[in-house]
């Protein structure tokens, strides 16, 4: 047998990709496309079906190497997405109570999506394998602890690690047969966590446990501590165990346990996401800490309020009339002769048809100062809808914005240029807060050698038009367009008088083209205007 | 193991599982040009066969991209035997006939093909050849027209301009129907599926959902349309294996935005199918 060890360091796959795809699933296995999912360096996930929210920690919290930590941490995520599904509330894990109601609704979440995802249930056998391995041993633990963590072994597993002393055994196993009986009237009269949670204190006295007591949350992470290896023998006889108690397809016991270890449907998904996450490192973000330009780094964000999918399809709409289609030239000589033209002496009398397409580079600036604070959500609105545009007609692009933090001017890099945009770049744009000055002279100079290496087409900014020292960005503003470039300007007010002002301001400022508008629907269809030559 | 193309009967096939048919029916006796705008593969050029076939009428139909021409719809002079002669477009043919005109994927046309249109669409039902001497077309009374139009989201679509979206005063929306009706449609395009094959295929339904409610909030480029379902019970039909016909007729369109949107949507069908 070949057991294939991956010698990848984890740390390649990075957390944005890791996000992607974690977000992708989650709102797919819940039907939810509104879930949220973040990493944090926590030990247990947290669940919150209020929030359609799923906070997990990263891979690198479990054992083994790095495929099979990431394997560990998909499964962890399929069964907080079936939680958030099948249940409506989750309780912390830290006291007894809130255990035992997790331990039973895990059961049932697992019980209950597995009717839908029935190709979870290898990754499942999988992860049982393998945590157990690293599940405490009984006889290290002691008191409630050690019975409520029995209890937990053998209703999931149906066995215990270690032993059990005096009447310990049969009070586990009580409890297991009721939190059974529980479980099975839950499910056949499609009851929910409530009818659970009523029947936690009976299975609390069998358990002769305290509902309020503290309970040590044990890990694979705080158990075996970081980058403990498997025992890979251990865990593929673990794993052939299971395949034997479930029932499996028994006569092909030795293949089925060998696919389930080597996880290759897995495995191939894995090695996508860590070539993704070769391919986006550094990708335009090489030296930008020199260069003064940051990069957003909180992944809790939530980016699908600044996602307005009407507003998105129609700039897109719009968009594609500027990248593709058929225009009508007059010109001396052609395909079709206009008589009319001819008529009134006019010199290009020919019609010739030519064929829209554009290729261009894009630059985007967001103005994040607190002046434009009233109207910030609709500012990261209408870049992440010409976001989404650009990237639908496959336009290269950057997104830089700039704000205040911590009394400190920042300029932050969005999207690199070379990066494909996705919803985890809107997440970096979204926990931007409009705050302090706006020195827009200033960013442009920082900016300027990332520009000059990116050579876009366009930089189009998106501000209210009043920055801390207009003659300066006048002087910014055409120096970039002696650079060759187009500079434009899109400013939105609150209301039409706001608008007209922020218009005039855009004006003076010397850009090539801007406009402003009071309402975002006006965007797509003036943005058209910023873009074309 | 060879599978015959399939022939059948158009009639027998559409089901009407949101009453449009007697919605097209009402508009034709009331004289009105009727609109119908959907995702690709709703059936919503099965809906117009059907009707027509109801009705007993010709169709006359008019797909419509980029390159249709103003030519393809009015007609256009040709030289024949030192001849020459103005060929008929379908436009001008159908009004003529008073057959039904189905105008398929409207929305794909140029702005000067549309303009043509709305010459002959308004309360007049008449069109001038300027190409063949101003001669003056005047529709018969039993003409009518159907067009249909994709979301905006589409490749290739764009928005109609508001005159021409006021002379189809009847718009009916064909949504992807339900799983149940789905299936059902499924069912009368493929024949003898096997109750074994039954709740693959009811997967298949389940993952074409999820698909189309991810390239609704922009995480997917594409969305899959019944076609693909029924592709995907025709080729389990043929034996192959659950998974295996998911990652053909589903994943792979994927491909061509990358590895990591292939593999997010074989996650997807390895959840749903197991190996």
């Amino acid at each position: 047998m070949v057991i294939k060890v991956l010698s990848l360091n984890l740390s390649l796959l990075h957390n944005e990709v890791l996000l992607d795809i974690a977000t992708f699933l989650a709102r797919r296995w819940t039907n939810n496309s509104k879930v949220q999912v973040i990493i944090k360096n926590q030990k247990v996930p947290i669940t919150r079906p209020d929030k359609n929210q799923i906070t997990l920690p990263g891979p690198y919290h479990f054992p083994g190497t790095d495929f099979q930590r990431y394997r560990q941490w998909r499964i962890m995520l399929w069964y907080e997405a079936m939680r958030l599904t099948f249940c409506s509330k989750v309780m912390s894990y830290d006291h007894i109570f809130g255990f035992l109601l997790n331990t039973l609704e895990t059961k049932r979440a697992e019980i209950l999506g597995l009717r839908s995802w029935r190709g979870m249930e290898k990754e499942i056998v999988f992860n049982e394998g393998i945590s157990w391995l690293s599940k405490p041993l009984l006889n290290s633990l002691y008191g409630k602890h050690k019975v409520a963590e029995a209890f937990s072994q053998y209703f999931l597993t149906g066995s215990l690690k270690g032993e059990l002393f005096g009447n310990e055994f049969s009070r586990v196993q009580k409890g297991a047969e009721l939190a059974k009986e529980i479980l099975d009237h839950t499910i056949a009269n499609d009851q929910g966590t409530e009818a659970i949670e009523q029947r936690i204190p009976e299975l609390v006295r069998i358990l002769e446990l305290n509902s309020l007591a503290s309970f040590p949350i044990i890990t694979p992470a705080s158990k075996v501590g970081f980058g403990r290896s498997v025992d890979e023998k251990g865990l593929l006889a673990e794993i052939e165990k299971l395949v034997k108690r479930k029932n499996l397809e028994p006569e092909q016991l030795v293949k089925k346990s060998k696919e389930i270890f080597e996880g290759r449907e897995v495995n191939a998904e894995f090695d996508a996401l860590v070539k993704e996450s070769k391919r986006s490192e550094n990708k335009g973000q090489e030296g930008i800490e020199n260069l003064g330009l940051t990069v957003p780094k909180d992944v809790d964000s939530d980016e699908s309020q600044i996602y307005d999918l009407d507003l998105i399809q129609r700039t897109k709409s719009q968009f594609k009339h500027w990248k593709t289609g058929w225009h009508e030239k007059h010109e001396e000589a052609g395909d079709e002769f206009d008589p009319e033209t001819f008529v009134e002496r006019l010199s290009r009398t020919f019609i010739t048809d030519f064929k829209l397409s554009y290729r261009s580079k894009v630059a985007i600036v967001l103005d994040h100062s607190s002046s434009i604070e009233d109207s910030e959500q609709d500012y990261k609105r209408a870049t992440v809808a010409l976001c989404e545009a650009l990237k639908f007609l496959k336009i290269k692009f950057g997104v830089y914005a700039f704000s205040t933090e911590a009394g400190q001017v920042r300029c932050w890099i969005i999207k690199p240029p070379n990066a494909n945009w996705t919803r985890i770049h809107a997440r970096r744009l979204a926990q931007i807060k409009a705050l302090g000055g706006t020195p827009l002279a200033e960013i442009y100079a920082l900016l300027e050698p990332v520009i000059r290496s990116f050579k876009p087409d366009i930089v189009a900014t998106l501000t209210d038009g009043e920055p801390s020292d207009y003659d300066a960005v006048r002087r910014m503003v055409l120096m970039y367009r002696r650079m060759g470039i187009r500079m434009a300007a899109l400013g939105l007010g609150r209301t039409l008088n706001a608008a007209v002002n922020i218009s005039q301001n855009l004006q003076y400022l010397e850009y090539e083209k801007s406009l402003a508008v009071s309402m975002l629907g006006d965007i797509p269809k003036k943005v058209i205007n910023l873009m074309q030559t | 193991m060879r599978v015959k193309p399939i022939v059948c009967d158009m009639a027998e096939i559409y089901l009407d599982w949101n009453d449009s048919l007697d919605v097209l029916t009402r508009a034709y006796s009331a004289g009105l040009f009727t609109i119908i705008i959907g995702p690709k593969g709703t059936g919503k050029t099965s809906l117009v066969r059907q009707f027509a076939s109801n009705m007993n009428k010709e169709l006359q139909s008019v797909n419509f991209s980029l390159r249709t021409r103003e030519s393809h719809l009015i007609g256009s002079k040709t030289l024949d035997k030192g001849e020459i002669n103005f060929v008929e477009g379908i436009l001008v043919k159908s009004m003529k006939d008073g057959s039904l005109l189905y105008l398929d994927e409207l929305n794909a046309a140029e702005a000067d093909v549309l303009l043509r249109l709305d010459e002959a669409l308004d309360d007049r039902r008449q069109v001038v050849l300027k190409e063949a001497d101003g001669q003056v077309i005047t529709a018969r009374e039993d003409w009518s027209v159907i067009a249909t139009i994709n979301p905006l989201s589409h490749v290739g679509t764009k928005e109609l301009p508001p005159q021409l979206l006021s002379r189809f005063p009847v718009r009916i929306r064909l949504e992807y129907p339900p799983e149940n009706v789905e299936l059902e449609i499924i069912m009368r395009h493929v024949s003898n599926i096997g109750d074994s094959k039954l709740d693959d295929v009811k997967r298949a339904i389940k993952l074409s959902k999820s698909l189309r409610d991810a390239a609704a909030v922009e995480e997917l480029y594409y969305s899959p349309s019944i076609r693909e379902t029924i592709a995907f019970t025709r080729l389990l039909n043929t034996g192959i294996l659950p998974k295996k016909a998911a990652e053909i007729v589903f994943a792979n369109a994927y491909d061509q935005w990358g590895e990591v949107e292939f593999r997010k949507v074989m996650d997807m069908i390895i959840s749903i199918f197991g190996d």
